[in-house]
């Protein structure tokens, strides 16, 4: 089977499309035929190594695919042969045939087709987990700043947002991305490349209770001045490339919280979470919660070019590599 | 009646003792007959204009305060004439009366003196709130408290024995190391010859929650000996040293900084606040807390016991007898 492979941690300019053997579905995995997969920034940072999970060379990227079932191995009971299904790997995606354990894999709903299920799993899932978690427990009525809103995970966070009840304001880098975010449900927009994101909060909500954070950097210093009371900073990743510092003291005379949310180590220790958070997404599409998202679909020829349109921050919405052709 | 008070906001060496008359009080406020003051960080700033309230000059200052009520203003029905309360006040307590917030007031149990009621609720209320509303501490949960023998410090250790938690307590020096372990700390790190980080991971392998009143050093230590889904309490920088949080740490560790002022939430939420109240009367009512006041001054030596609070020499809590 053909499958994208990292042989050194050269970054993603050493990705490669090879003919290797198709894996086995050991007991408690499902084997699956991949029809697309989701790029997301931990592929990036796998292919260069500096990702917390470092796979023995050379391995299969990709964290998450969706695809029909193939055969399932001992004790699998929800999946069988047939089955179109959804999941969020531990790596491997990105290949022909992938196994991943039961226990992260979801039925695709009815309705949704490859392209917005191969992308689906990983970003609704830490979007999802970490807004109801009761870390942060994300209320009815509060005000949600979701920053990098036209990319991967903030897509889902204001689309999320709005179906938990939520007044949405979006933070992106452009006037294009800006209105990607309202058109996807967003009540605010801010283009922070032209305006104060700290001055718009104020001046269209008053404050934030809880913001979503996949940027860091600048963003993440406006949001530290525009936070309400009691409220939540969830740190999802750096996608600026740069790791803001939080003056202890802003946190405390503001009485706010920095929460780090990790999806990666929940599916590690409590995959529980994870579930939790399946269920929760699936009765959201089924009430019509969630919208198609807008997809850039590569072939698998041109894995590596999918990783940098996220790299360099040129997609908006999700990124995803079609891995063979189907319906 | 006398009462220290402040005609320029030049610090302990302007505060004068003198004879004034109070006004009625207005409306929301309740007059008490002070018996008893804590003294607090908090006062120590006030008195030069570095604390966020500035009250008009002249004032008293004292932030928290015991006593009996001796009038009411308007619109006040929480409280009665002959009430003995206590509360933070947000000052005006240094002296022997007051025009105080009604709403701030809470019930002294009727077996608790004039002296422990002025030492209670700050520290008994900040560290409540804090380990029970803000950061949820779980019977069975690893608890480390910095600067264990302090006023808040020495509170969190007694709370977070009865909520069931195994306790670590961090001081500067044996002697307080030995204070903490005395009101129930399972164990002991004097920071001045002991690595907090190693220690913790050799007594407990890690904390759930820390409640840090120290900043500094203790702050970064915690970052490194924090759990999984681990809750760091940020209360004040009795060090001197605020701390940046570097951000990837929450997020590749899976832990939460929660900031709490106690204070704002008297503003902001003071339903939590006389939560918090109810709860430390049902555990008061067990005979589980002992509050420790390590002196005891009168009111024309409130100087002294603001400059023995900056010295840190102090254990526990430093009270104000305004009547002796």
């Amino acid at each position: 089977m053909r499958s994208i492979r990292v042989s050194s941690l050269d970054g993603v300019d050493a990705l490669t499309v090879e003919d290797i053997p198709p894996p086995v579905a050991g007991p408690g995995e499902v084997r699956i035929k991949v029809y697309v997969g989701g790029v997301n920034f931990p592929d990036l940072l796998m292919s260069e190594g500096k990702y917390q999970h470092k796979p023995d060379l050379p391995f299969t990227p990709g964290l998450e695919a969706a695809g029909e079932v193939i055969d399932v191995g001992d004790g699998v009971t929800r999946f069988a042969p047939g089955d179109r299904v959804m999941g969020f790997f531990d790596f491997g995606a990105f290949a022909e045939e992938a196994v991943v354990a039961e226990k992260f894999l979801m039925h695709v709903p009815d309705g949704m087709d490859w392209e917005m299920a191969g992308g689906f799993t990983l970003t609704h899932t830490t979007s999802h987990a970490a807004l109801v978690h009761e870390r942060v427990n994300l209320k009815e009525g509060e005000v949600l700043l979701v920053h990098g809103a036209a990319g991967g995970v903030g897509t889902t966070a204001v689309q999320i947002g709005k179906a938990l009840g939520c007044t949405v304001v979006a933070t992106a880098g452009s006037d294009d991305k800006a209105q990607f975010a309202l058109d996807n449900g967003a009540d605010h927009a801010i283009n922070y490349s032209s305006e104060d994101i700290r001055t718009r909060v104020k001046e269209l909500v008053g404050g934030a209770d809880v913001v979503y954070d996949p940027v860091g950097g600048d963003a993440f210093s406006a949001s530290l001045r525009c936070i309400n009371f009691e409220g939540r900073i969830i740190i999802i990743g750096f996608a600026s490339g740069t790791i803001a510092d939080a003056p202890a003291n802003y946190v405390l005379v503001k009485n706010i919280s920095i929460v780090g949310f990790p999806v990666g180590s929940y599916r590690r220790t409590s995959p529980e979470v994870l579930r939790r958070s399946y269920a929760g997404l699936t009765d959201m599409w089924a009430s019509g919660h969630l919208k198609p998202q807008q997809s850039h679909v590569f072939p698998l020829e041109q894995a590596a070019d999918a990783i940098k349109a996220l790299r360099d921050r040129k997609a908006k919405g999700k990124v995803v590599i079609k891995i063979r052709d189907g319906e | 009646m006398r009462g220290i008070r402040l005609h320029s906001r030049d610090g302990i060496d302007a505060m004068v003792l003198e004879e004034f008359d109070l006004p009625a009080p207005g409306p929301g406020q309740a007059q008490i007959a002070v018996h008893a003051a804590g003294v607090n960080f908090g006062d120590t700033l006030m008195v030069t204009g570095q604390y966020q309230e500035k009250p008009d000059l002249p004032f008293s200052p004292g932030m928290e305060a015991a006593g009996e009520v001796i009038a009411l203003g308007e619109g006040v029905d929480n409280v009665a004439v002959g009430d003995r309360v206590m509360g933070s006040i947000g000052y005006g307590g240094f002296a022997e009366e007051a025009n105080v917030p009604a709403a701030n007031l809470t019930p002294v149990p009727d077996d608790m003196d004039w002296a422990t009621a002025a030492a209670f609720p700050v520290a008994y209320g900040t560290s409540h709130v804090a380990l029970t509303y803000r950061s949820h501490l779980k019977s069975g949960e690893v608890l480390l408290v910095h600067g264990a023998a302090g006023g808040v410090g020495l509170t969190a250790v007694e709370l977070g024995k009865t909520m069931g938690a195994t306790v670590i307590a961090t001081a500067g020096s044996d002697d307080k190391v030995a204070l903490a372990k005395s009101y129930g700390a399972d164990y002991g790190i004097n920071y001045s010859n002991e690595d907090i980080r190693e220690k913790v991971l050799e007594y407990t392998g890690g904390a759930d929650v820390v409640y840090d009143p120290v900043g500094g050093d203790a702050f970064k230590a915690s970052l490194r000996c924090i759990n999984f889904e681990g809750r760091i309490i940020v209360i004040g920088f009795a060090s001197g040293d605020i701390p940046q949080i570097p951000t990837n740490y929450p997020l590749v560790k899976c832990f939460t900084v929660d900031g709490f002022v106690w204070g704002a939430y008297h503003r902001n939420k003071i339903e939590v606040i006389h939560e918090g109240y109810e709860g430390l009367r049902k555990i008061w009512a067990t005979g589980a807390l002992k509050p420790h006041i390590s002196k005891r001054y009168p009111l024309a030596e409130t100087a002294d016991a603001m400059r023995f609070l900056l010295a840190r020499k102090s254990t526990g809590k430093v009270v104000i007898e305004t009547r002796v």
